[in-house]
């Protein structure tokens, strides 16, 4: 049997995120006390100490703030896919998020190049963002 | 009250080093630990501090190594003890901090692992977070990958610079007969040649996976002066933790911690980077060795290359890095892997590697040490003198 790749497991501060998510919304937290977007989620703004917050949709547009080529496989639900390129983008709202960039080749990403997020649905009823050129 | 020449590292500790298998991370604090107490002319009844650094998850069938733990096996029962849970570097800060307060007088630092023992392979950190795993996204060597990636994209740096370091310490080693890359050469031929595991890092640009222990015992320099070893007197320390996650950092290229780490111990010793004869810098990655060496002034950022380029930090070179062949290519101890040879040096012990007229190199008065942790996340600064 093939080895699954690992699938969220939500907890109290991040579960609405991943609901979204399986809406193929990409939210992130709005603090309502100064406005801070923020991610990763977390029950504290960490510029205003807010605790009362909103998860708002973002566009799913930003660029590549940086990223690496995996050549070698640390799990090995991933060994099919190397080389595979994970990144952080830097959303047009302002949070940078971690993902993968797929829909190119690994040598064709750059830094600060245009994505978009696409969804990639996993067992679970689970989907997961990741970003290809635009 | 400054901490300056106050205290000293007057003990080392080793142990068999590298491909040393069928023995326990337990087994190889306790051969430094004892080691470094009878290198300082020291016996166990004086140890009254003990410090561990962050232990990884253990060996299956094996003891989860914590300071009682080690301490109960080494006959110890110290008045204060700690051990970081994950990668922060106060450890020496710590140790300073008991001793000037008056609650011990002599204190072991340790750190042990036996990641080659283990049959699934070791990859370190950053599997404990699932919003990494989703992606794929796995182990320290992925994380600094990105870091050194913007940086690439900040100023000119790149293989072309980090090659310099591989060689460089990789020269180190071949002076080391205990270093795990003794005897194994490497060009810049060879360093280009290596395979790609989280490009732009290539293995040549990864710290090694080793087994074995490191410790060593840091008291007052009032008492080391009755002590075994000439002792390696701490002239500054400093510390800074940026903390951010590396997904959401925007200091990846710098100014990393060690701009405010640097800055606190250069100011309490006194001096500035061009009274410094040699330098130890955790390598857990080339890129690494020329973020640190950037934030702490040697060099502005892009003139890492030239800085580097003619063996510069190698044998003979005007700025010895990494000695011992650091982490890249002796043993990988965290910070205790230059702290230790920072002190080795300074008490003049370092054989064929020796600063000074037999590698072509300045004679030591002063060392620059650097310790990171996580991904970039955690940076100590120490600086250290002969008496």
């Amino acid at each position: 049997m093939a080895i699954e790749k690992p699938v969220p497991v939500p907890n109290a501060d991040d579960r609405q995120f991943w609901e979204a998510c399986k809406k193929h919304e990409l939210c992130v937290q709005k603090c309502q006390a100064c406005g801070l977007l923020r991610w990763p989620p977390s029950f504290l703004c960490p510029q205003c100490h807010g605790k009362e917050s909103q998860w708002i949709p973002l566009a799913g547009k930003g660029k590549v703030y940086t990223y690496t080529v995996f050549h070698r496989a640390f799990h090995p639900a991933f060994e099919k896919d190397v080389p595979y390129v994970t990144a952080v983008i830097a959303l047009d709202e302002g949070p940078h998020l971690l993902s993968n960039i797929v829909g190119c080749a690994p040598d064709q990403v750059t830094c600060d190049m245009p994505v978009e997020v696409v969804w990639e649905d996993r067992q679970g009823g689970h989907s997961i963002p990741k970003f290809r050129p635009v | 009250m400054s901490l300056k020449d106050k205290y000293a590292v007057v003990g080392i500790g080793y142990t068999p080093q590298g491909r040393v298998l069928d023995r326990t991370a337990l087994s190889f604090h306790l051969e430094a630990i004892s080691n470094a107490i009878d290198d300082a002319g020291l016996k166990r009844e004086d140890i009254d501090g003990l410090i561990c650094y962050r232990h990884f998850p253990s060996l299956p069938g094996e003891n989860d190594v914590t300071p009682y733990l080690v301490a109960h096996h080494a006959g110890l029962s110290p008045r204060m003890m700690s051990q970081e849970a994950n990668c922060a570097r106060s450890q020496l800060i710590n140790a300073l901090g008991w001793l000037d307060a008056g609650l011990c007088r002599n204190v072991v630092i340790s750190y042990a692992h036996n990641p080659l023992s283990a049959s699934g392979g070791f990859f370190g950190m950053g599997t404990d977070n699932y919003h990494n795993a989703v992606y794929g996204h796995f182990g320290a060597p992925a994380g600094y990958a990105m870091a050194a990636r913007r940086a690439m994209h900040t100023f000119r740096t790149g293989p072309d610079t980090w090659k310099h370091i591989a060689v460089g310490q990789r020269k180190w080693a071949n002076l080391n007969p205990a270093a795990f890359k003794h005897g194994e050469p490497l060009t810049f031929e060879d360093y280009f040649r290596t395979r790609w595991i989280t490009e732009p890092f290539r293995l040549s640009d990864i710290c090694l996976i080793t087994n074995g222990g490191r410790a060593c015992v840091v008291t007052s320099v009032e008492r080391a002066r009755d002590l075994r070893r000439p002792p390696a007197v701490i002239m500054g320390v400093g510390e800074h933790n940026p903390s951010t996650d590396i997904n959401q950092s925007t200091f990846m290229a710098g100014p990393t911690g060690a701009k405010i780490a640097g800055e606190t111990a250069f100011k309490m010793a006194g001096i500035g980077v061009t009274d410094v004869d040699a330098c130890q810098i955790y390598d857990c990655f080339t890129y690494t060795v020329e973020i640190t060496l950037q934030d702490y002034g040697f060099f502005k950022p892009g003139e890492g290359e030239d800085w580097f380029k003619d063996g510069t930090i190698a044998p003979g070179g005007r700025m010895p890095v990494n000695t011992s062949g650091g982490q890249l290519a002796e043993a990988y101890y965290m910070g205790l892997t230059q702290l230790t040879e920072a002190a080795m040096q300074l008490m003049g012990r370092c054989g064929d590697r020796q600063l000074g007229p037999a590698t072509g190199t300045r004679t030591p008065q002063i060392i620059l040490c650097s310790d990171n942790g996580n991904i970039l996340q955690t940076h100590a600064t120490t600086i250290l003198r002969r008496l």
